[in-house]
């Protein structure tokens, strides 16, 4: 499998507070990391400055073989897709045209070609969005909204994906849903990333766990270890107990 | 179904009409006006109807069209940087700093500078001094932000809004009613030599403004979302501010700060055609350009031989029809 991305001795401070220190990681075409990690760990930052969204203040960020720095911003932006925790789309665009701003880094053309729309239907009905593609993003309900921002960057067609907290405001189902699109996306040959805190939705659906902890990774594990090794756990709670599903997947609960 | 021949079917038909409207204006619109003129008569070149329409009501009605054209665009493209629909040019400080310049000059008395009209030197002197203020108060590491843009042209605001009070209260009866005539804007004959500049700097700038509408639709979502989809955010953050700068400077210099043309007309296009800039942005324009060539023709009839100012009656139709808008809002379409 390719090397996609290559984080070395990352470290990054707002102001006098340091947030992350010295991280380092490896991540391959095909694999599905969760990035977990208690609030204020630094996973939102971490992802900001693998996206080129934020410099670190040292350490280098590899990207398929070329240092960060060389990539040009909307070549970048053919490789990488990012979704943010929040966004504030205070104008109304629509479902379909949010999406369709997936698109932009792959064309120049002034509006969207037939190729690019298939992209848009595609992605929008992975995530359940298309019948609502003309209703205003505003008017939208969390979850609704949420899966049209997903849509957005799998429209993207990147090979990297970093999603930031992709099954906030979801119900259930649609946390599975997402979750599943995500694992097939790796499974196509891509890299995923997600930031979350549903440690269950990450043990079953992700290959691998990037545990942040006090400024650097401080447990990288293979999601089938997982059980075996029930230290990462402790640094979320004491509370907190790892089994398994009678399928055999890891599985967290709290007493 | 595909979905391409329906944006390009509202893209277009938006477009033409809005065009065709902006041309109607100007072609009709100088024809209207306290005193009737002759169409015979023109064609023949007899005064005084031949110099009225074109000395005086045409050169006002084409910069009605290019001034309210470029406040409209620059409102635009400051709403989309901002992510505010409430986001103006005034409220960046640019509009207020051409202001302070020109009410600077009215209060020294100066009246012109090798035949140009010292208000238009001031008033582009004045949004440079902002414009150069407001950028480098919002570098910050390395960086240009939104929020930074806007908290510093905030306080720029409120700032040159005092030292125009001040120089208004030490300026003397006569060029204190000067000031406060300049300050609500109004549209004046003028030369063609200052409008062949203006349109000439209009139409560039707007074509620049014009070229990068993707970039501002992504910026309208967020600086994070632009990012990741290819846009260099702080340079585009300042080339915007800079470009919008020159278009209000531009038209302040010889309007005077018309207000709510710039508010109005973007979210009026924006909520009744399309929130996209590649449409959004041409069509604000072009009626951007059309209201406020028709209110300065209404201001022109409705009390003969008197005339309202464009600002005024802008301010009279623009004021109910927003609050109008809002109401008419989804509670989850709040502004």
């Amino acid at each position: 499998m390719n090397c996609l991305l290559e984080v070395d001795g990352v470290s990054f401070a707002y102001g006098s507070r340091s947030v992350l220190d010295s991280v380092n990681f490896r991540a391959e075409q095909g694999e599905f990391l969760a990035l977990i990690g208690m609030n204020g760990s630094g996973k939102s930052t971490l992802l900001d400055i693998v996206s080129g969204f934020r410099r670190p203040e040292a350490g280098s960020v590899v990207v398929s073989g070329r240092r960060q720095e060389d990539w040009k911003r909307r070549e970048m932006a053919q490789h990488i897709s990012h979704l943010p925790q929040s966004i504030h789309a205070d104008l109304p665009f629509t479902a379909e045209q949010l999406v369709g701003m997936g698109r932009y880094p792959h064309t120049d053309s002034w509006f969207e070609s037939e190729e690019d729309h298939r992209h848009i239907r595609t992605a929008m009905e992975r995530t359940s969005s298309w019948p609502y593609r003309h209703r205003s993003f505003q008017a939208l309900s969390g979850g609704e909204r949420q899966r049209v921002l997903v849509a957005a960057c799998l429209a993207q067609n990147a090979a990297v994906l970093l999603l930031d907290e992709p099954s906030t405001f979801l119900d259930i189902e649609q946390q599975l849903h997402c979750f599943s699109v995500l694992r097939d996306e790796a499974l196509a040959g891509k890299l995923c990333i997600a930031a979350t805190h549903d440690l269950n939705l990450a043990l079953t659906y992700c290959t691998r766990l990037l545990v942040l902890a006090n400024g650097v990774i401080a447990w990288d594990i293979q999601t089938v270890e997982a059980h075996d090794n029930k230290a990462w756990l402790e640094l979320f709670s004491k509370r907190l107990q790892i089994g398994k599903t009678p399928s055999g997947t890891p599985w967290v609960w709290y007493q | 179904m595909s979905t391409t021949p329906q944006l390009s079917f509202v893209a277009r038909y938006s477009l033409v009409l809005s065009l065709a409207v902006f041309l109607a204006a100007a072609l009709l619109l100088p024809w209207v006006g306290a005193g009737s003129i002759s169409l015979s008569r023109v064609l023949r070149r007899q005064e005084p109807d031949y110099e009225i329409l074109l000395q005086l009501r045409l050169s006002r009605t084409l910069l009605a069209l290019i001034a309210g054209g470029a406040l409209s665009l620059a409102g635009t493209l400051f709403q989309a940087m901002l992510r505010d629909a409430l986001a103006t040019p005034y409220t960046l400080g640019i509009s207020a700093g051409a202001s302070l310049g020109a009410v600077a000059v009215i209060a020294m008395g100066w009246e012109t500078f090798l035949g140009i009209p010292m208000t238009w030197i001031g008033a582009l002197v004045g949004a440079f001094i902002v414009l150069i203020i407001v950028i480098g108060g919002a570098f910050r590491q390395r960086q240009i932000s939104a929020f930074g843009l806007l908290l510093t042209g905030m306080a720029i605001n409120s700032i040159c809004a005092a030292f125009i009070l001040i120089l208004s209260g030490f300026a003397g009866l006569s060029r204190s009613f000067s000031i406060a005539r300049w300050l609500i804007g109004s549209i004046d004959a003028t030369s063609y030599t200052s409008l062949a500049v203006l349109a000439t700097v209009v139409t560039s700038v707007s074509a620049m403004i014009l070229s990068q509408a993707r970039n501002w639709n992504l910026l309208a979502v967020g600086e994070r979302w632009a990012a990741s989809r290819g846009v260099r955010v702080g340079s585009m953050l300042a080339q915007g501010y800079m470009l919008g700068s020159i278009l209000m400077a531009g038209s302040i210099a010889l309007t005077g700060p018309i207000g709510f043309v710039e508010l109005i007309v973007p979210h009026l296009v924006r909520s009744r055609i399309s929130s996209d800039h590649r449409i959004l942005l041409p069509c604000a324009f072009l009626l951007g350009g059309t209201l406020l060539a028709l209110c300065d023709t209404i201001g022109r009839i409705v009390i003969p031989p008197a005339e309202l100012p464009a600002g005024a009656v802008l301010a009279l139709i623009g004021g109910p029809y927003l609050v109008w808008i809002i109401r008419q809002r989804a509670p989850a379409e709040e502004i």
